[in-house]
């Protein structure tokens, strides 16, 4: 059997002491509020330990007119006591100006003093005179209502049958009587529940164990009430970082664990450090308006030094000092100047080489980049991408392919292929495609070393391999969502109850 | 990236070999070719920009037969001296100048090849051609010209039938009312003269990059074709020749070449001679990590279809001129890569001497989370690129100098958020049903026109936190903030009155740390929760992190 609650055993005590009854009194009974008792009923009920029938009573609740009547008196018994101020005999229209009532009112006071028969009219010389005919006696709509003089409500079957007939005649007057039926409820002790109850009746239990009882050492005394330990207790929750935040933390422990350190740099960019210097020809499709965000010119960027935009823009137009054949393009300065939203966070990795001109290094990102997508089930307007470059003097890609596995496999991501692909700026450029259980193969990052035509230029004379992939879609795989956008709904219950561990 | 059909029996039919299809279909992503379906007839695969010959089966089986040993080097073409001659007018110099010229005879033009040819054309147009601005296609049917064809402009209100026609229209009407006119009209923005094809007798060849004329249209009945390519660079117009001349041999074609004469300066197109280029053996063992030989280089390339030779004891490529994506010798250090096999490539590990570390400031933003998460607070992720509304209207703050984006697919998406309390409070209207108390909090980049800086948008980070229940207050924001800034800073802060147009009269401060303004912090005006909907209390805080790390890092 389950443990009871101190509820259970109060009301359970009670009962066999006093019988069972109506809800309301068991409670009162049991020195319980009636949400306990309610509690209590319940849960022993289904215990089989006690029986609960329902009836239906009615409740009279006297209205407004009613309670003016209670505290004053029926209209009809005021008129007559004026009357009987009068002399006990008056001219109809005196009458009802020293009644002081409403010309409605007294005709209603009028109509019913008359049908009690308790005042008669006579003419005499044309006029009408108003007269009192019996001695007084209480009517029993008067009784009724002198038992509301300290009551707003009286169950109809705790009346007497003439007190009932009474409430029939004054409900039908306005704002008298309202009649309401209320189901109660009747408990009654079944016999199993009659046999616990004295058994509980021997043992002494405390629910708390309180500081006092700790220390005063009383605690022995006392038996400590067994709780239902299979209960529903209430759901709470903690507050919690983002899962995007999560993996992108993920992903750089990963990064940080296998050597490489975390660089960072402005979102916005010109054009010359996401596009140009990465050799992408200024008429390339990734540059047009309908991929890519440009923001309003501000003012005159300043890209870096003449030297380097010199030799950059001798890459795009005959390949300069890389012995590359170039793009053959009339190369334009003021379109590397645009600003735009980076597209990729490689508009910060080749900045940071230019600017330190690394023979050795091993750094990573884990940033924002924003494309100008429409949104929809598998796009985003601003995602995260992964990236991370290693520059060495004696670096090849099957080492690139090492560092992929490497940093896969921290993921939790064993089986990995590679096939070659293209990029723009790097060469020889490969796709991985790696496992997701629960999933199948995914594209992830892409990969290759940089190109010449992108690297001395900006005067780094050692190969530098470079990998780079978008974060949301394989965190979409580990949160078994279909629609991307749901990672930047913020909906609060399912941030709240989404699982840290995937 | 383009997508093209791959029937199985049309492949393995342009294969010298056995091959079956499992093989080929395995072999097709080590041509750096993804599949995109494959079923039982066709595999359906996406080839990157780079590689236009991969528009068509022919292409893509020149280089199955090299990688599966059928074939080897590059591939030759004999191109027999045509007798057409196609003159240039100068007028055409100022609006398309360039123009290259190819015939092919003797073809047997079945549906299915009539399908490949224009589906390479419009691949070679969207690619190569950038939609037809750079380089435009047409092909003829030959036999209904009368040579020599003349290249020139006419106005606009010269008439012929366009494909697809009935009636003759003017070059206006085409303009306006036809769907590519529509599409590719832009091109020839700004001109009075427009190009025009024709022949001796004024039959009309085509309107580039417009549209051809109904006359020259291809049929199963055709032979022979002629083929005109117009365009704004000639290196294009030669690359895209190229690869329609190899596509035509590979399907039967004999091809004779067309004199292309302009004023006293005549050229015969198509050249389809090799671009020479040396071999750095040791680039190629550097970069891929291998110890080939010479001989083995040169294997490898022969594989993919690149022709080896020996001048002065030096290894010299010779590669074909349809292969345009060859610019430097790390371009064949991959064809060697290629050829040797990327299934053969085997991962190295490369282990790490230094230890790996975070960024500084990630790292001391980190620590904001952690104490917020403490916090119960809940962290939400916004985008930075936002509604005027949502960002100023709502809140019934003034814009300033906004940073906004030219050119936004949608009106939710035009400005860059100069702070982030906005978007909370967006959250949180969305969110009216779920449970309270609803606390949360987002750390971002936010954006401000800022002179000193180089792009002139200075970016720092900010953290955003709210809370809405019914007895949200003040205090409350207060004892969080305190908290996290003492917790994860070691940070005392001052609140000092203010006002703010988004907060209560009374009930807003800012936040101060000696001499630095470092944010707001306050309850926000029920006029504002009403914009967004919202039906509690909210109290916000909004606090410059990038100030913070800069005092952080000032104290160690």
């Amino acid at each position: 059997m389950k443990p009871l609650h101190s509820l259970e055993r109060k009301l359970l005590s009670s009962l066999a002491r006093d019988d069972g009854g109506l809800l309301e009194d068991v409670a009162l009974k049991a020195d319980m509020t009636i949400d306990q008792a309610r509690r209590a009923v319940e849960w022993l009920r289904s215990k089989g330990m006690v029986e609960v029938g329902t009836t239906t009573r009615y409740k009279i609740e006297i209205g407004d007119e009613g309670r003016r009547a209670a505290d004053h008196g029926l209209p009809e018994r005021r008129l007559v006591e004026v009357l009987k101020k009068l002399g006990g005999e008056a001219e109809l229209h005196e009458l009802s100006k020293a009644s002081n009532l409403t010309p409605k009112e007294f005709s209603a006071a009028f109509g019913h003093a008359r049908v009690k028969n308790w005042i008669g009219t006579v003419s005499i010389d044309d006029k009408a005179f108003v007269k009192i005919l019996t001695p007084d006696q209480i009517s029993p709509e008067e009784s009724l209502l002198k038992k509301f003089v300290s009551k707003k409500d009286l169950f109809l079957d705790e009346l007497s049958e003439e007190e009932k007939k009474a409430v029939s005649i004054l409900i039908k007057r306005p704002d008298y009587f309202m009649k309401r039926p209320l189901k109660t409820i009747d408990i009654t002790l079944t016999e199993l529940g009659m046999k616990t109850a004295e058994t509980v009746k021997e043992v002494k239990e405390i629910d708390n164990l309180t500081p006092e009882l700790i220390i005063s050492g009383r605690w022995r005394e006392h038996k400590l009430r067994p709780f239902d330990v299979e209960a529903v207790a209430p759901t709470i929750y903690p507050g919690k970082k983002h899962p995007l935040q999560r993996f992108i933390d993920e992903v750089r422990e990963a990064f940080i664990s296998l050597g490489f350190e975390e660089i960072a740099g402005p979102v916005i960019q010109p054009a010359f450090w996401n596009f140009d210097a990465l050799f992408v020809p200024q008429d390339h499709p990734a540059r047009d308006m309908q991929d890519t965000f440009y923001i309003s010119k501000i003012k005159d960027v300043k890209i870096g030094s003449q030297d380097m935009i010199e030799r950059v823009s001798r890459v795009h137009i005959d390949g300069g000092i890389t012995g590359s054949r170039g793009w053959g393009y009339d190369w334009r300065l003021d379109e590397a100047k645009r600003l735009v939203l980076r597209t990729h966070t490689t508009a910060v990795t080749v900045k940071y080489l230019a600017d330190n001109k690394v023979s050795e290094a091993k750094v990573f990102s884990v940033d924002k980049v924003f494309r100008n997508e429409k949104l929809d089930t598998k796009h985003l307007a601003e995602l995260h991408q992964i990236e991370g470059i290693v520059v060495g003097r004696k670096v090849t890609l099957r080492d690139l392919m090492g560092v992929l596995n490497e940093f896969y496999e921290i993921l939790g991501l064993k089986k990995v292929k590679f096939w070659p692909t293209y990029f723009p700026y790097t060469e020889p450029s490969l796709q991985s495609i790696v496992y997701v259980e629960g999933f199948g193969w995914m594209e992830l990052c892409g990969m290759g070393i940089f190109r010449p035509e992108v690297t001395l230029p900006l005067g780094v004379k050692n190969p530098v391999l470079a990998w780079g992939g978008g974060l949301e879609r394989l965190l979409m795989t580990k949160l078994h969502i279909e629609d991307i956008r749901k990672l930047y709904e913020n909906n609060i219950d399912w941030l709240r109850k989404v699982p840290l561990c995937l | 990236m383009p997508v093209i059909t791959l029937r199985y029996d049309t492949l393995k039919a342009l294969i010298k070999g056995d091959v079956s299809t499992k093989e080929l279909v395995d072999k097709i992503p080590y041509l750096g070719i993804t599949l995109e379906e494959v079923v039982d007839e066709y595999m359906k695969v996406e080839y990157n920009p780079n590689r236009p010959d991969f528009s068509t089966s022919y292409g893509v089986a020149r280089s199955l037969n090299g990688l599966l040993g059928f074939d080897k080097g590059a591939p030759s073409y004999s191109i027999d001296k045509g007798g057409v001659e196609l003159v240039v007018d100068e007028s055409t110099q100022e609006v398309r100048p360039f123009v290259v010229s190819l015939v092919g005879k003797g073809l047997i033009l079945s549906d299915e090849l009539i399908e490949e040819i224009i589906s390479m054309q419009e691949d070679l147009h969207d690619g190569i051609g950038r939609h037809r601005r750079k380089m435009s296609i047409g092909i003829h049917n030959l036999d209904v010209l009368t040579p020599p064809i003349t290249y020139t402009t006419v106005s606009s209100d010269f008439k012929f039938v366009p494909l697809g026609q009935k009636e003759e229209m003017k070059i206006e009407e085409i303009l306006r009312e036809t769907d590519v006119g529509k599409e590719y009209g832009h091109i020839l923005y700004g001109f009075d003269r427009y190009p025009l094809l024709m022949d001796s007798f004024g039959n009309v060849l085509s309107f580039p990059p417009i549209i051809n004329g109904e006359l020259t249209k291809l049929r199963p009945s055709t032979r022979n074709l002629f083929i005109e390519i117009t365009a704004t660079d000639l290196g294009t117009a030669d690359d895209a020749l190229a690869v329609l001349a190899a596509t035509l041999n590979d399907s039967g074609a004999q091809l004779e070449s067309v004199k292309v004469s302009r004023g006293n300066s005549i050229r015969i197109t198509p050249d389809m001679s090799f671009q020479k280029m040396k071999i750095d053996v040791k680039l190629a063992n550097d970069l891929l990590g291998l110890k080939l030989t010479d001989q083995e280089v040169s294997e490898s390339l022969e594989k993919s279809r690149i022709s080896v030779i020996s001048e002065d004891g030096r290894l010299i490529a010779l590669i074909p001129r349809y292969r345009v994506d060859i610019l430097h010798q790390v371009d064949l250090v991959e064809e060697i890569a290629y050829g040797y096999g990327f299934e053969k490539l085997t991962p190295t590990l490369c282990t790490s001497k230094k230890a790996g570390k975070p960024d500084e400031t990630h790292y001391l933003i980190g620590l904001a989370r952690e104490v917020m998460t403490g916090l119960g607070y809940i962290e939400v992720k916004n985008y930075n690129l936002v509604s005027r509304r949502a960002l100023y209207e709502f809140t019934n703050r003034k814009p300033r100098a906004i940073v906004k984006v030219e050119n936004p697919k949608s009106i939710e998406c035009e400005l860059l958020r100069d702070v982030l309390f906005p978007s909370l409070l967006m959250v949180l209207s969305r969110n009216l049903h779920e449970e309270y108390p609803q606390r949360i909090f987002e750390i971002s980049k936010v954006f401000n026109r800022d002179a000193r800086a180089s792009t002139g948008v200075k970016e720092v980070y900010h953290i955003a936190t709210a809370i809405s229940h019914s007895t949200a207050n003040y205090t409350e924001a207060k004892s969080s903030l305190g908290s996290l800034l003492l917790q994860a800073f070691n940070l005392k802060i001052d609140t000092i009155p203010t006002r703010h147009p988004s907060f209560i009269q009374g009930r807003v401060a800012m936040i101060k740390l000696a001499k630095y303004n470092l944010g707001i912090i306050g309850e926000i005006a029920p006029s504002v929760l009403e914009n967004f909907k919202l039906r509690n209390p909210v109290s916000v805080s909004e606090v410059d992190l990038s100030k913070i790390v800069h005092i952080v890092k000032q104290k160690v």
